[in-house]
């Protein structure tokens, strides 16, 4: 059913956006399109709605060495932008597989990082679930879990991070920029999720009324190096990823000399596989270090019954990232 | 035999926004009503407290059982009369205010005291009480020719398998909706059904009013495919309770989230087949047991194992359905009711006798042709499936079909699979109106429904066609009890109905027109202004089928090829060919499309959708269309249809129907695809990536070409 009333106002600016974005009830909106859903299951319940949409926060462009994405640029002008496309096309891809025409044409870059699980229990009324009411239980731990987490859950949540934009910027170590009542900060995407732990109600480390006002990515992540984003899921558009794999790697004098592995769709945050890096670093960029390096990555993930093919079907999304990377194709 | 090609004469009303739809009307003072809906899963309802909800602001009524006992007892009343909880999220009581946030507010605040019972919630742990219900939709639920058992023995092959289907939901894109009032004593439903006449009827007799002082009026539906029916009536009712006695228009719409469990669901079935062939690949034997789920409250059973009786020449056949009780939402009908699921398990399994006995599947089709219907023994009004075969072989080049597991395409491994479908051919009665207006334009009505499937545009087309006008000279009238009586729209069977009441019409108009002296070369238009200045007008009928010495059934053959990604193993529909038997087609641009619309949901059925319930609360999870995944353009293949047109004397026009056709059989199509593309039967659906997975050998590891700096 639907949520309860609230009131609308638009941000004068960042600041007065920031000044009432942390009150109690308050919640910033730009897009909508995950707010709204989750207003209308309940899972949302603001009773103030502050939109940053006309905040002038949707520039794209060169900032010194990073590329800026401003938090409320739209998905459908990020995925088209001759910066992004040219210097950073992992990003283009990781958009252009994310929801549906019509969505991206809505929904913004601050958005979609911080849009909420799509697990079942959490988005369904009346199921157990820490993350929506802290203490009432996990009902994916021991019931449908086709889509819980390999990686970072716990005995609280095993829901996962469902943004595919987040998985190709971490993998190209982008960080976030964030105004607060304390000013701007600066945080690395990877630390702006935080896993469940005692607290799986709280998806990430901003503070209350801390607004998230753009993305830097910085250029040497794309110079020079290969990436390419693959997303498997049931039906050929417009779904969440059953997981996903944003894959980087820099190539010299033969040898493979910088890699990311980050896999989205498997854990509460895109999610690095260090242990798969090490093993591609020095090495020629082969489908049998592939291989090895993708056994390895995924070595040790904990699967419940109805996601343990997904463990498989990881390492081979990995092979395929990294072969589709080297063979160009 | 063919007619027009026309386009949908209600298109471009509907895709410039005019054409109203039950849920846009807007009627003065209108209230909006929300549902309280049970938390539990089964039991007693023993207090309702709404003394909260009343000082929610904007609030003006409640109603739940007190108020619905003065109901007339019937199915379409059970559950808003007797305070039994069945199922999670069944209602309870019904709250209406100035708007629907507060509608909806109030009725989080209805407080509702229950007495639980220990509940069932799948079929697996109720299994010990299945029973043999007597009726599967309109056929006996058991049937028994032959000794199968003993053909079975002494058979050259048997396959014995196990086949399971999931629950499906319908989801229509327009959600049901009732926006009703009262006019004294008597009272106006605008609301989106597959039958306005039945709702009519429904809506009387519990009532107790005169059918006459209730209009029901759905000019379109935005879908239907069986939900926008009985299941629907009880939330109604409860909404003109509480406009009769708020004296209020009220507007009731269910969320997405109702439509899971509030009305209807393809049942899930598990289905024990065995069937037996000589070595030439001559069917000796079938054994087709189905267990499926009911509600606790309703006894609904598909004609699952139907096709097991009668769709193959078979002189020992068995079939038997079985339900188990759950505290589940009720099942319904759902397109292609029964030949969905039976087509996928008695198509697969011919598919693995062809592979085991060496025979080209169409091939060991064609060599079990029922030249008659075994089961009634009776014969075919017509029966063009070999022609079918033949054509939709042909068009998809099945004479070129490698040998299994062997094409490659990139990262997809290629596969080419076929199967049968069919579907029985009813009518029901039907009054048709055609008047001829003063300006010589014809005005037709009936009091039947446009689905979306091109009734309005059929049926303009048939009296067009009678009169030998334009089809821009016929404007149809539809979807209101105030016009003829029509059917209701399922069952594949409007247009058979309403094409000999329709011929009958205009024959009548002209035999009037010829006795007031219409001249021989006098247009309708000049002979209208000459003889009758006010216009004209006559009426047909035609009655429901009794077929005793006769068998009417479409049938039709479908040809998929699909691609699974050899390592990922991502499931894509490529290309579908098919062929159609549909009796007359009266428009070939429709029937292609609600052809090519069945498919699709077939596809669907077969590779996506899933109504998914935890096991431990029995609630339906992942309700909304996020989760429950349907095809999208990007999962459309490329369609082939080829429509066979019959010449059948027995049926009046002999027109069959064409709705259910694609979404049967396409579901063995594409599971028999992927066997011939990877090798592995996967015998339940929907069919998905962990099916194949582990069965794809993981890419072998080699060097690549290496790489420049």
């Amino acid at each position: 059913m639907s949520g309860v009333a609230f009131a609308y106002s638009r941000a004068a600016d960042v600041a007065d956006a920031v000044a009432r974005g942390g009150a109690p009830g308050a919640a910033f909106v730009a897009g909508g399109t995950d707010l709204l859903q989750l207003w209308k299951a309940g899972r949302a319940t603001p009773t103030e709605l502050i939109d940053v949409y006309g905040l002038g926060l949707d520039g794209i462009g060169v900032d010194g060495d990073e590329l800026s994405i401003g938090a409320t640029a739209r998905l459908s002008d990020v995925a088209r932008h001759p910066f992004v496309v040219d210097q950073h096309p992992l990003i283009a891809e990781a958009v252009l597989a994310s929801a549906s025409g019509q969505i991206r044409n809505m929904a913004t870059v601050g958005g979609n990082l911080l849009q909420r699980t799509r697990c079942p229990y959490f988005r369904t009324a009346g199921m157990a679930c820490n993350k929506h009411r802290p203490g009432s239980g996990c009902g994916a731990l021991d019931g449908e879990d086709r889509h819980a987490a390999l990686f970072g859950a716990g005995s609280s949540c095993v829901a996962t991070h469902p943004s595919d934009l987040a998985v190709a910027l971490v993998a190209l170590d982008a960080t976030v920029e964030v105004s607060g009542a304390r000013g701007v900060r600066r945080v690395g995407l990877s630390e702006l999720y935080r896993l469940p732990g005692e607290r799986p109600d709280v998806d990430t480390t901003l503070a209350a009324g801390e607004l998230i006002t753009r993305v830097l990515v910085p250029r040497a992540a794309s110079i020079g190096r290969l990436a390419t984003y693959v997303k498997v899921r049931d039906r050929a558009s417009f779904e969440f990823a059953l997981l996903s794999v944003a894959a980087v790697i820099r190539i010299d004098a033969g040898t493979i000399v910088h890699a990311r592995l980050v896999c989205g769709g498997v854990a509460p945050a895109p999610w690095r596989l260090p242990a798969g890096e090490a093993l591609l670093i020095g090495q020629k960029p082969e489908r049998g270090v592939f291989t090895v390096a993708a056994a390895a990555a995924v070595e040790g993930a904990p699967p419940l019954p109805g996601n343990s093919f997904k463990v498989e079907l990881l390492r081979r999304a990995l092979v395929r990232t990294l072969t589709t990377i080297a063979t160009g194709s | 035999m063919s007619g027009e090609r026309a386009r949908r004469i209600e298109g471009a009303l509907k895709v410039t926004g005019r054409a109203e739809y039950a849920g846009e009307v807007r009627p003065d003072g209108m209230l909006h009503a929300a549902l309280v809906q049970a938390e539990i899963t089964c039991g007693d309802v023993v207090g309702i407290d709404d003394s909260a909800a009343r000082h929610t602001p904007g609030f003006v009524d409640q109603v739940s059982y007190d108020d619905a006992r003065s109901l007339a007892p019937s199915t379409a009343t059970a559950l808003i009369r007797e305070p039994v909880v069945h199922f999670p999220g069944q209602p309870v009581g019904l709250t209406a205010a100035d708007t629907l946030l507060a509608a909806r507010t109030a009725a989080a605040r209805v407080r509702v005291d229950y007495v639980e019972r220990p509940s069932v919630a799948a079929i697996d742990q109720a299994l010990d009480e299945a029973y043999a219900p007597a009726m599967a939709g309109r056929i006996i639920g058991a049937s028994h020719r032959g000794d199968p058992a003993v053909a079975l023995t002494g058979a050259h092959l048997v396959v014995r398998n196990r086949y399971q289907t999931a629950v499906n939901n319908h989801h229509p894109m327009e959600p049901h909706v009732v926006v009703c009032w009262w006019e004294g004593e008597q009272v106006v439903v605008h609301t989106s059904t597959q039958a306005v006449y039945g709702t009519r009827a429904i809506i009387a007799h519990a009532l107790a009013m005169p059918a006459d002082d209730v209009r029901v009026v759905c000019r379109y539906l935005g879908g239907g495919f069986g939900c926008k029916g009985q299941l629907w009536w009880p939330w109604m009712l409860w909404t003109l309770t509480a406009s009769k006695r708020t004296g209020r228009p009220i507007r009731l719409e269910l969320t997405r989230a109702q439509m899971f469990t509030l009305v209807g669901r393809r049942q899930e079935t598990v289905q024990d087949l065995a069937v037996g062939f000589d070595a030439t690949g001559r069917l000796v034997a079938i054994e087709h047991d189905v267990l499926a789920q009911t509600s606790t409250h309703g006894e609904y059973c598909d004609t699952t194992a139907e096709v097991s009786r009668r769709l193959y020449a078979c002189p020992n056949v068995r079939t038997l359905h079985r339900l188990v009780r759950t505290n589940e939402p009720q099942p319904i009908p759902m397109r292609a009711p029964g030949t969905a699921p039976g087509t996928f398990a008695l198509e697969s399994a011919l598919d693995e006798a062809a592979e085991q006995l060496g025979i080209d599947p169409v091939e060991l089709r064609v060599r079990n042709f029922a030249d008659h219907d075994h089961d009634a023994d009776v014969p075919w009004s017509s029966n063009s499936l070999l022609q079918c075969y033949q054509v939709a072989a042909d068009r998809f080049g099945w004479a070129q079909r490698p040998a299994s597991a062997t094409v490659v395409d990139g990262r997809w491994r290629i596969g080419w699979g076929m199967a049968t479908t069919c579907y029985p051919a009813h009518r029901q009665p039907c009054r048709v109106r055609v008047r001829l207006q003063p300006d010589g334009t014809i005005v037709v009505q009936c009091g039947t429904q446009d689905m979306g499937s091109g009734t309005y545009t059929v049926l303009a087309q048939m009296v067009a066609d009678a009169l030998g006008v334009p089809l821009s000279q016929v404007t149809v009238e539809l979807g209101d009890t105030l016009l003829p009586e029509g059917p209701f729209s399922g069952g594949s069977q409007v247009t058979a109905s309403m094409f000999p009441a329709a011929r009958q019409a205009t024959d009548a108009l002209r035999a009037q027109l010829a006795e007031l002296g219409m001249g021989h070369d006098e247009t309708l238009a000049d002979a209208v202004q000459r003889i009758a200045p006010d216009g004209i007008e006559a009426e047909g009928a035609a009655t429901a089928n009794a077929d005793i010495d006769v068998r009417c059934m479409s049938f039709g053959a479908i040809f998929t090829e699909v691609g699974v990604d050899a390592d990922l193993a991502e499931i894509r529909v490529r290309r579908v060919t098919a062929a159609f038997a549909t009796g007359r087609v009266l428009n070939p641009l429709l029937t292609e499309s609600q052809h090519i619309g069945g498919l699709i949901g077939g596809i669907g059925m077969t590779l996506l959708e899933q109504t998914v319930t935890d096991r431990s609360s029995g609630r339906i999870i992942g309700d909304n269309l996020a989760d429950y995944l349907v095809p999208v353009h990007a999962d459309m293949p490329e369609f082939d249809i080829a429509l066979i047109d019959e010449d059948d004397t027995y049926l009046p026009g002999g027109v069959k129907g064409v709705g259910m056709l694609g979404t049967a059989g396409i579901q063995a199509a594409i599971a028999n695809a992927i066997h011939h593309a990877t090798g592995t039967r996967v015998r339940h659906l929907p069919i998905r990536i962990e099916d194949l997975l582990h069965e794809l050998p993981a890419t072998t590891p080699g060097a690549l070409p290496s790489m420049s700096e």
